[in-house]
């Protein structure tokens, strides 16, 4: 039996081993897979595409807001959302459909860690959600015993251009940069990401910009983006989108990987 | 307007919202709706006819019933073709209270109830706009109030969506496309009293509108206090509006164009005229939402984007006419 609360705060209560999965969220699309359960999905939203088999599992639309009819279409006897409040008339119109469903949101690395285990024990497997999590944050504790002795630079981890929005505190991406051995100039707030001025990107003075592989050419060719001493030094790094873009089982190989970024002789 | 005309209104309303209950993601035959009505048979089918499409369709009507008189007595009061529920700060207000409760995170529950008392705020804000600039029943400085305080909810709604969260943003937004989708009977039985309580006001002063028609000085020569009069049915028809807009978001166009359409179908009268605007707006917005749904599925098109769609050819030929 499933203990806890999902992230709208609804009692984790499911009578059946789940066998017809429909899940609305890239995060736990990947996770499933990653416990095993890729098997057991007949749906995914249109942007659930990690790892590559989910692309085989059908597409029934919008993550937010979707389409009930479809997924009820999937006879589905577990349904996952993202938990946002765009969601709560889909949680409850599935529910009055007596369909089991849950909704998750997952920003932080500890919030990864507890949904692995509620999800685990949703799906009648909480030994390998259970080793799943130890394995990640083994990973990352060794990571972090590399790293806890070098200098830590200051890091802008760039999300969005325009506007300019900043990964913040609240994000597992500014965890993983901590433990990486650097400090999110924007980990000070608690938002997951925020939206900020250059001029105040400027003030903070960074060592390094944090961007992906389509934004970093981008800011290195543009003139204002140059004003930023990192940017100007050529102090711009770029992370692998496949493994660092999002919350999921390679968290610990994320952490690894910034860290090697951050501090190339140091960490091999 | 002929019997003949009348029952065809009447009869395309039917059909559409006999459509909509019909057609939708899931293929279902016509016995199985009809099993699915009567709550019998397979019980997923049961859930998508009775809670998911039976209260859309019917939101739906009330929403295209609701715009529509609300429409035709503006434009019929102001005796502006341009006079539309949503241009007396009614669409502004109820964003800026939908946007603020978005921000404040207060849930999907308080939404029509901010976006309703924005709504409303904002109108009496024309009132006392067009008040203080000493012309109360003017419409044509209450089309100016509305337009004013129009602007400035639009800049409010600028300043707190510039800031705020990805997730604020396109809540925000999702609600500003309008949309039935997500409608429960609670939200139907809401309306259902707004639009018919609101709806049986207009009919009643529709003798005052035909006489304001003429124009003020005609009006107030034949013995009618035009000024309460025009005010009288600002108030009740942004009513309506509000409550249409904190059920469905902003469904533009329709409005504007169902009195159009009703007036050039020959109704003159104002009581006749709301009529045959409740059921066309009803039936516009049914079918306006079915297309939106099966366009492109699995995903939906917003029913405001639809709307406007099919409100600017009419709206065209209507220009063309009077060019």
């Amino acid at each position: 039996m499933a203990q806890g609360h999902d992230d709208f705060g609804h009692a984790l209560a499911i009578d059946h081993r789940p066998e017809r999965i429909v899940s609305l969220n890239p995060t736990t699309t990947e996770m499933l897979f990653a416990l095993g359960a890729g098997s057991r999905l007949v749906g995914r939203s249109q942007y659930d595409v990690f790892p590559d088999s989910a692309r085989a599992v059908p597409d029934v639309g919008p993550a937010m807001r979707p389409n009930i009819e479809a997924v009820l279409a999937q006879h589905p006897d577990l349904v996952l959302l993202y938990a946002s409040d765009d969601n709560r008339a889909a949680y409850d119109r599935l529910t009055a459909a007596k369909v089991p469903a849950f909704a998750f949101k997952i920003d932080s690395i500890e919030q990864f860690a507890r949904d692995t285990r509620l999800i685990g024990s949703l799906l009648g497997d909480s030994a390998r959600a259970e080793a799943t999590v130890d394995t990640i944050e083994a990973t990352l504790r060794r990571v972090r015993a590399m790293t806890s002795a070098l200098p830590h630079p200051t890091v802008f981890i760039h999300a969005w251009d325009k506007p300019i929005i900043a990964i913040g505190g609240g994000s597992f991406l500014s965890e993983l940069l901590d433990i990486a051995g650097a400090k999110n100039i924007y980990g000070d707030s608690p938002l997951p990401s925020l939206t900020v001025s250059l001029e105040d990107v400027v003030r903070r003075n960074p060592d390094f910009m944090l961007a992906s592989p389509t934004a970093a050419p981008k800011i290195e060719a543009s003139a204002t983006w140059r004003a930023i001493p990192a940017v100007h030094n050529g102090h711009v790094l770029v992370y692998d989108t496949t493994i660092v873009g999002r919350p999921s089982v390679q968290l610990g190989a994320a952490a690894y990987s910034l860290a090697r970024l951050l501090h190339p002789r140091e960490v091999k | 307007m002929s019997p003949m005309r009348w029952t065809l209104l009447v009869i395309a309303l039917i059909v559409a919202g006999i459509l909509g209950v019909a057609i939708g993601t899931i293929d279902l035959p016509l016995g199985a709706v009809v099993d699915a009505l009567r709550g019998v048979g397979d019980p997923t089918a049961i859930v998508v006819v009775r809670t998911l499409r039976l209260p859309r369709v019917m939101l739906a009507i009330l929403v295209g019933a609701g715009l529509g008189m609300s429409g035709a007595a503006l434009q019929g009061t102001m005796r502006n073709p341009l006079a539309e529920p949503y241009l007396l700060g009614v669409s502004g207000g109820a964003a800026v209270g939908a946007v603020v409760a978005y921000a404040m995170g207060l849930g999907a529950a308080a939404l029509p109830l901010a976006a309703f008392i924005g709504a409303v705020a904002a109108v009496l804000a024309a009132f006392f706009v067009a008040h203080a600039a000493g012309a109360r029943g003017d419409p044509r400085v209450m089309l100016m109030a509305g337009v004013v305080v129009g602007a400035f909810a639009n800049a409010v709604i600028m300043l707190i969506l510039a800031n705020a969260e990805a997730n604020t943003v396109r809540n925000a937004l999702w609600w500003m496309m309008g949309s039935v989708s997500e409608s429960t009977w609670s939200q139907v039985a809401v309306l259902a009293v707004y639009v018919a309580i609101g709806g049986a006001m207009l009919i009643v002063v529709g003798p005052q509108m035909d006489v304001l028609s003429l124009g003020e000085d005609a009006a107030a020569g034949l013995g009618l206090g035009v000024d309460a009069a025009i005010r009288r049915v600002f108030l009740i028809a942004a009513l309506i509006a509000a409550a249409t807009v904190a059920a469905a978001g902003l469904v533009g166009f329709v409005g504007l164009i169902v009195p159009h359409i009703m007036r050039s179908a020959g109704l003159r009268r104002h009581r006749a005229l709301l009529v045959g605007c409740a059921l066309a707006g009803g039936t516009l917005v049914v079918c306006a939402d079915l297309l939106g749904r099966v366009v492109r599925p699995p995903a939906e098109v917003p029913l405001g984007a639809v709307t406007a769609l099919i409100g600017v050819p009419f709206f065209l030929m209507k220009l063309r006419r009077l060019a």
